[in-house]
């Protein structure tokens, strides 16, 4: 017998009642863990929201965010513009086009050549379609078909052809020519096998694929592919980390105005600036150096930020929540443990009669409340792990569900998002928040319940250093 | 060699003050075995738990080996109890969910024992008492009041105390359980040179003690001295 087994012993020696606390404990322990794991799972998309938002800014042509049609396309020479803006650091153009796979593609031609002299002077949402004989590496879902069909009839910029084509709809595959090895958004590409394309200013037959659409089509770097009749050999294969980034091709930029028939022409530029303070002078800035009826000028991933707001308030619940969780396993445990305390008045009383140091009591019940802990911590961990994806995606639908309503407003502006509607890639970051319990995570949350608990039962542990030996001689 | 000077406890109950220790003095020579007896009610316990440190008199002082009890602070106290007491209580008081065995290494575990020699100590000492070895590894609770009382005889001898106070110690015992409890503490005080004071109401237990007091209206006053009578013969 040793202080530990003995506080082992004494946790059991209710047994229906220990199974009350134990169950009221994991409850409140479990709720803590969900609720730490939602916190840490948003607080990472947050940040990796964030950092992708950062410091770029988007260049689009002005009036392709409305359904007016805007004036002109943005030139080459305006990029030199653009980099003369204080604060600017680079400034990247692309033309966005949209690969049709052949057979795909022919049932549709006519949608090709409307779109070419479509409405808003072809707006930089969907690009300019051409075909290819890749096979795009994901399927149209529900959201994908939906996405789609309203993206088609919303802006107008994606084609009228491919209305009649929806049923059978096949996601096209985005091909973007870029002027240095940046995506879209301004962050480096990271390139997992081959190379780079080299310049990016000279047009090329040489291409990027993403990894889920090389391994569908069994590309590696060599290979060779046609887009619009024209054989492309794989320089490199990149990993953009979601899948529909990864259904994805880029080309130089040259490249792309080439096959687009509109040289000197882009879609939108990706202008990078030196610090986030500096972030909404420069806008400015540029929207004065490009001309408000040439260009308009928007924070990269503009939308992202209702999302990352309404992440931002997830995290803030959740965080309070796990607080008051926490608090509330500490406040069971020193309740239970008063009362243990008052009920073992007499047998306290024995213990210091027969020598018991006040610490070696007070050690005893403290073990007592870790071992309820204890248990009631592998039970709430069991708890979380099967609650906590539910409790994330219930809080951040019940917080987004205002700001995906809003995102449909500013129309088909954006890049041409992979699903065909910009907002796809959006609403796709607010589902793709997934909890996962991972260790270490848990191992956080246990450990803090443990310091709580020893807190909670410290109180009551300290009590006991008041009874006094002569309790034994009272009655029970 | 432990004296009591003019020890006092008082209780207030309700408006008046009682007081069943009042003005106790006497001296025990180390070995001697001694019993006081005296009506229900009349503050043996109490003055049992005043020697032993479990209660603080409200006036007076008990000194032990030339170390008074009152200028001592909590934790020397507590070492007191667990090196030099040992404590037979009128209602045992041992641990109820604990076996006969672990109640009985408790104070050698306090007292920093190892473990192995605490459950050896503990198994002689339960046999000493003649407690059954079977019954050795069962749970208190499920041990008869005779069997308990001797469980904590045992426990109260784990430390090799100096002093033994046991309040009643053959009072839920048969004859001949009572008579070999009496030889042991007899044994105990005559080879060990423990000092013993026993509470009793039992006649031949008191008979065989060396010094016999007797408590009356908090006074404790002493019968003649008689020579010693060798137990169990
Ligand atoms: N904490 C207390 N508060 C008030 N009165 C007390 C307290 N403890 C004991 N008493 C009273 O002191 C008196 C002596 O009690 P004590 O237990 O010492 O008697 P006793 O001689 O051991 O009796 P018995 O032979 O029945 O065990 C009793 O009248 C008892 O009611
Ligand atoms: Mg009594």
């Amino acid at each position: 017998m040793s202080v530990l087994a003995r506080s082992v012993g004494n946790a059991f020696r209710n047994k229906i009642r220990t199974a009350a606390v134990v169950a009221v404990l994991a409850v409140a322990i479990g709720l803590a863990l969900a609720m730490l794991v939602a916190n840490q799972a948003v607080g990472g998309k947050v940040q990796e929201l964030n950092a992708s938002v950062g410091t770029v800014l988007t260049v689009n042509p002005a009036g392709a965010q409305g359904f007016d049609g805007g004036g002109e396309p943005l030139t080459t020479a305006q990029t030199a513009t653009a980099a003369a803006v204080p604060n600017v650091v680079s400034v990247v153009g692309t033309k966005a086009l949209r690969l049709e796979t052949a057979t795909a593609a022919s049932t549709s031609t006519t949608g090709t050549t409307t779109q070419q002299a479509g409405p808003g002077g072809g707006g930089p949402g969907g690009g300019t379609s051409v075909t290819t004989n890749l096979q795009a590496a994901i399927d149209a879902g529900t959201l994908g078909t939906r996405n789609n069909a309203s993206s088609s009839t919303g802006s107008g910029s994606t084609g009228t052809g491919n209305t009649g084509t929806a049923p059978a709809f096949s996601l096209p595959i985005t091909a973007t020519g870029i002027g240095a090895e940046v995506d879209t958004s301004g962050k480096a590409l990271n390139i997992t096998s081959g190379t780079g394309l080299g310049d990016y200013t000279v047009a090329s037959t040489k291409a990027l694929v993403g990894t889920t659409l090389a391994t569908k089509n069994n590309l590696k770097a060599g290979s060779t592919f046609t887009i619009a009749g024209r054989t492309f050999t794989v320089a490199g294969i990149f990993d953009a980390g979601t899948t529909f980034g990864n259904n994805a091709v880029y080309t130089t930029l040259a490249e792309a105005q080439a096959l687009a028939a509109t040289p000197g022409e882009l879609s939108s530029m990706v202008v990078t600036v030196n610090s986030m303070d500096n972030v909404d002078a420069a806008k400015t800035a540029l929207q004065n150096a490009l001309g408000t009826s040439k260009a308009d000028v928007t924070q990269g991933q503009r939308n992202l930020q209702t999302a990352v707001s309404s992440l931002d308030s997830v995290k803030n619940i959740s965080l309070v929540a796990f607080i008051a969780a926490l608090g509330t396993a500490g406040l069971i445990i020193l309740l239970i443990m008063v009362m243990l305390v008052r009920e073992r008045r007499r047998e306290i009383g024995v213990l210091k009669a027969i020598g018991a140091r006040n610490r070696t009591i007070g050690l005893q019940f403290v073990l007592e409340a870790l071992v309820l802990v204890a248990l009631g911590s592998v039970v709430g961990a069991a708890i979380a792990s099967f609650a906590s994806g539910g409790i994330a995606s219930a809080l951040i639908s019940s917080n987004s569900s205002t700001s995906t309503a809003s995102q449909r407003g500013p129309g088909g502006g954006g890049f041409g998002g992979p699903g065909g509607n910009p907002f796809g890639g959006a609403s796709q970051l607010l589902t793709s928040v997934t909890a996962s319990a991972s260790p270490g995570v848990i191992a956080a949350g246990v450990a803090a319940v443990f310091g709580v608990a020893v807190v909670g039962a410290l109180v009551p542990a300290l009590l006991t250093a008041r009874i006094r030996p002569i309790e034994v001689l009272r009655g029970e | 060699m432990i004296e009591v000077k003019d020890l006092v406890r008082q209780f207030k109950s309700g408006d008046r003050t009682i007081k069943p220790v009042n003005g106790v003095s006497f001296e025990l020579e180390k070995g001697t075995l001694a019993s006081i007896v005296g009506k229900s009610g009349s503050g043996k316990s109490t003055l049992l738990s005043l020697l032993g440190a479990l209660d603080k008199p409200t006036s007076g002082d008990v000194v032990v080996d030339g170390v008074s009890l009152a200028g001592l602070p909590a934790g020397k106290l507590t070492e007191y109890r667990r090196r030099d007491i040992g404590f037979v209580f009128q209602q045992f008081n041992l641990i109820p969910n604990l076996s006969a065995v672990d109640n009985v290494m408790l104070p050698m575990e306090f007292a920093g024992m190892r473990k192995t020699a605490r459950l050896e100590r503990a198994r002689s000492l339960l046999e000493q008492v003649q407690l059954d070895p079977e019954k050795q590894s069962r749970r208190i609770n499920r041990l008869s009041g005779g069997e308990q009382q001797r469980v904590a005889i045992a426990r109260a001898l784990a430390n090799k105390p100096k002093l033994i106070l046991a309040d009643e110690p053959t009072g839920n015992l048969d004859e001949q359980t009572g008579e070999h409890i009496i030889e042991l503490l007899s044994s105990l005080s005559r080879d060990h040179n423990t000092t013993i004071l026993v509470v009793t109401h039992d006649r031949s237990l008191a008979q065989k003690t060396e010094r016999r007091f007797r408590l009356q209206q908090g006074k404790l006053s002493e019968e003649t001295v008689r020579p010693r009578v060798a137990a169990g013969t």
